[in-house]
């Protein structure tokens, strides 16, 4: 990033004067130590942070991330003793479930925001890492790579991991009323790509990504 | 920063891009970065924020008062709506987890709609509201909306797992279609709008603090 506050001039607006996303406001840029956020003066909307954004980290975590993402769908997350019989389900099978009832909202909705939503999430940024590994050549490579940052804000918005671990929590205290509830192997590994995930996108910055276009 | 003089972008010819979040001069059709459309403001966004903010708020109502769930245990058949369900919840002891339904699936939405509905009426009648408290209240709807989605997914692994015919079945009820929606919508309805328009709007004198 640009932290020339030093060595400004008032007619190059492009690096050292940004505009507040929320409230329009133009905010000239400072260097910030680590780990501090910049807010905008006047509404108070997050402007930036020091990026660390290391490439490799990302892709470390990523990595960690999509070998987490098999288990963490194929194995059930919850386990129910009652009367002698198991039932198990896993993620899909739950969004399954309300579907075959005729609930389909519910359904998709929980199928795009525990599967599908992070699926594409950590695909799009795998596919970033890669595109950005191999040079961002002109042509498909830096089209592409345009394309998937573009995407990225509703990616990660529709991925809501956090809140499906919680609701697998939740869901255990209710149904200990009536049954033996167990945790499973798809447990562990749905909250281990949770926490990867949560980490992955602590590291990326999308400044930082869009940016790499510019040189 | 700045300090006295508060300059924003419309004034000096610039405007930020939606999308990547590049400074591109007003008068450019799409950003020279990303390509997306340039514009300085989006006056539309206001209508279609009211368009599916006051639809979210219709089907609030079917959420509240249809059974959002349906249990049978040993052939009795009972119909739980988000609230009947909380109060089960506390009265089987499990007050922590009442809370926890309770803020993600009536105090959130609630919080959501009058919220946003408190905050576009203070852009589109020029409501004499601090905006920097506006500002603050938006960005917690924006961050808490999503948490709403806990009570679907519970819901899910519920009836996945809780489906052994006239002993015990739990089952999904209409109030769960018309929840979803909501959340969907008002979600939506935040991300629509272009919060610049506040800024705009309301004078400075509303906003000593």
């Amino acid at each position: 990033m640009d932290l020339q506050y030093a060595s400004m001039h008032h007619d190059d607006i492009d690096n050292s004067v940004i505009l507040c996303h929320a409230c329009d406001l133009a905010v000239r840029r400072r260097a910030l130590p680590s780990g501090v956020r910049a807010l905008c003066p006047r509404c108070h909307t997050a402007l930036y942070d020091t990026p660390f954004c290391s490439i490799n980290g990302m892709l470390a975590l990523c990595l960690s991330a999509v070998a987490l993402f098999l288990p963490a769908n194929l194995f059930p997350v919850l386990e129910l003793h009652f009367l002698g019989s198991v039932r198990t389900a896993t993620v899909f099978q739950g969004a399954m479930a309300v579907m075959d009832l005729g609930y389909w909202v519910v359904g998709i909705a929980v199928l795009v925001a525990a599967v599908i939503g992070p699926g594409l999430l950590l695909l799009s940024i795998m596919s970033q890492i890669l595109l950005v590994k191999m040079g961002l050549n002109p042509g498909w490579q830096r089209d592409l790579y345009k394309w998937l940052l573009r995407r990225h804000g509703l990616f990660s918005q529709i991925t809501m991991l956090e809140i499906y671990v919680i609701s697998f929590l939740v869901s255990a205290f209710q149904l200990s009323d009536f049954s033996d509830i167990y945790f499973g192997v798809g447990t562990f590994s749905f909250t281990m790509l949770f926490l990867v995930t949560l980490f992955l996108q602590r590291e990326y910055n999308i400044e930082h990504m869009w940016s790499r276009l510019n040189d | 920063m700045t300090d006295n003089v508060q300059t924003t972008g419309k004034e000096m010819g610039q405007c930020l891009c939606p999308v990547c979040r590049k400074t591109n001069p007003v008068n450019v059709t799409n950003c020279s970065r990303c390509g997306a459309d340039n514009q300085a403001r989006d006056y539309g966004s206001l209508q279609k924020s009211w368009a599916l903010l006051i639809t979210a708020a219709i089907l609030l109502i079917p959420a509240n008062v249809y059974p959002i769930t349906t249990l049978v245990n040993q052939g009795k058949v009972t119909h739980d709506t988000i609230f009947s369900g909380i109060k089960h919840l506390v009265h089987s002891d499990m007050l922590p987890i009442a809370i926890i339904v309770f803020t993600a699936s009536i105090l959130v939405p609630w919080l959501k709609i009058i919220g946003l509905a408190t905050y576009l009426t203070a852009i589109s009648f020029s409501l004499p509201v601090s905006k920097r408290r506006l500002m603050a209240g938006f960005h917690i709807i924006e961050w808490i909306g999503r948490w709403s989605m806990l009570d679907l997914f519970v819901i899910s692994l519920t009836v996945a797992l809780v489906n052994m015919g006239q002993l015990l079945d739990a089952k999904p009820a209409p109030a769960a279609t018309a929840f979803a929606l909501v959340i969907l919508l008002t979600q939506l309805a935040a991300k629509v709008l272009d919060t610049r328009l506040l800024w705009d709007r309301l004078d400075l004198e509303n906003d000593k603090h």
